[in-house]
């Protein structure tokens, strides 16, 4: 249920903001656009009551496992050989294709939970807000935490609070990315669930993937979480304020990563200290500079 | 766990197809599962089964053909099964393996039953 209102929603999926205006003119406090994923759901009992007299030959149908005393329908194979996540990679390739369209270089940020992805992103509008126009999408399974914490540093966030679901999909992004609006010329960044898993499935339509990890895991977890490692682009290693103190090699970790993925780039920050943050932000330079001439699109 | 939406979107599949062609059920659901594509089987069975309840897709026989993964060498053009997504050439050791097989994930097709 929505609390604002009370309307059902499925799987408690929602989405809230932007929290402010920020020069946007759509202040609504009560905005409704949960997704109410019931595209599929209508169940009609198709009033499709011929009495056309039977004379199917019944050979198809005496291997019929459950005998519900329909027997006299004819079954049909269809073959569709349809890659189940086509669905999610349309709508990817159609948010892909509406952030060209706007100039809206789109960054997906992965990561287990607590490597410090809003803590990142919160420097970065600090020190990037003056130059360029910033957008946040939170993906949390509850709370407006982060978009709050987002909001502070300056940028209009929007928060999807997934309930029960483990990762963003293309199409929450695509509902989302309505509610922003995002102006021109902008960088629109994705926190996605802490998940080290799930989200690496999903494309979300974005420029580029970012993994974080940070010194206080274990340089071994490229190699479990291979998948999320081949998909993305950059690795950012926060944390590194910590390195005294915690038993992790840089080294390893590149060594392992590179295995899984050899083009993977990667950056050592310290969100907290700012140490190496402004190799990132270098990083998102370049990347609005390949965006704009659309060089490295193809996503890998 | 993003087997249950996985799954979710194999159920929206088969009722979208099943209404197109006026099937009152949907008695076979067949899906190939590479061993490599990241989506763990067994998992996606059980979300499908469940999220099948009290629809027409309910008593559905859900058949997973496992893939196992294949790889390809650059190098000495071998080709041999992978049980991870890096493998070393087991013939000339060279590295990265193109993986040929296991990425499947596909709802390769469904039986209906129509009037």
């Amino acid at each position: 249920m929505c609390d604002t209102c009370g309307c059902g929603e499925n799987d408690g999926l929602k989405i809230h903001g932007p929290l402010s205006n920020h020069k946007h003119s759509d202040s609504e406090a009560h905005d409704h656009d949960h997704i109410h994923e019931h595209e599929h759901e209508h169940e009609h009992e198709h009033p499709h009551s011929h009495t056309h007299p039977h004379t199917h030959s019944p050979e198809g149908n005496s291997d019929d496992e459950h005998d519900h005393e329909h027997e006299h329908y004819q079954k049909k194979t269809l073959n569709l050989n349809l890659d189940i996540l086509s669905r999610n990679n349309l709508t990817a390739e159609m948010n892909r294709r509406f952030f060209e369209g706007r100039k809206v270089l789109c960054l997906n940020l992965v990561s287990s939970p607590g490597s410090g992805k809003t803590t990142i992103l919160e420097k970065t509008i600090k020190y990037l807000k003056a130059t360029r126009k910033l957008y946040v999408i939170e993906g949390d399974q509850q709370t407006l935490l982060d978009a709050d914490r987002i909001d502070k540093a300056g940028a209009p966030a929007v928060q999807i609070n997934t309930g029960s679901g483990c990762h963003l999909d293309a199409n929450m992004i695509d509902k989302a990315t309505r509610k922003l609006d995002p102006d021109t010329n902008s960088v629109l960044f994705i926190e996605n669930v802490g998940n080290l898993v799930c989200p690496a499935m999903f494309d979300l339509g974005e420029f580029k993937r970012v993994v974080v990890i940070s010194v206080t895991e274990g340089d071994d977890k490229p190699l479990k979480y291979p998948y999320m490692f081949q998909s993305s682009q950059l690795c950012i290693i926060n944390k590194s304020d910590l390195l005294p103190y915690v038993d992790f090699s840089i080294e390893e970790t590149i060594k392992h990563a590179r295995l899984i993925n050899h083009e993977l780039e990667f950056i050592e920050v310290s969100a907290k200290t700012d140490e190496g943050m402004e190799s990132w932000f270098q990083w998102i330079t370049q990347q609005e500079e390949s965006f704009a001439t659309k060089k490295g699109y193809e996503k890998s | 766990m993003h087997e249950f939406s996985l799954a979710s979107e194999v159920m929206s599949i088969a009722l979208n197809e099943a209404e197109k062609h006026n099937a009152i059920w949907v008695s076979e659901i067949t899906i190939e599962v590479g061993s490599l594509s990241g989506v763990e089987a067994d998992a996606f069975e059980s979300a499908l089964s469940l999220l099948a309840e009290g629809s027409i897709v309910e008593k559905s026989g859900i058949k997973i053909l496992r893939i196992n993964g294949m790889g390809f060498c650059d190098g000495c053009n071998a080709e041999f099964e992978m049980t991870q997504r890096m493998e070393f050439c087991p013939e000339c050791n060279s590295f990265p393996s193109v993986i040929k097989g296991g990425n499947e994930f596909r709802l390769t097709s469904l039986v209906i039953e129509e009037q």
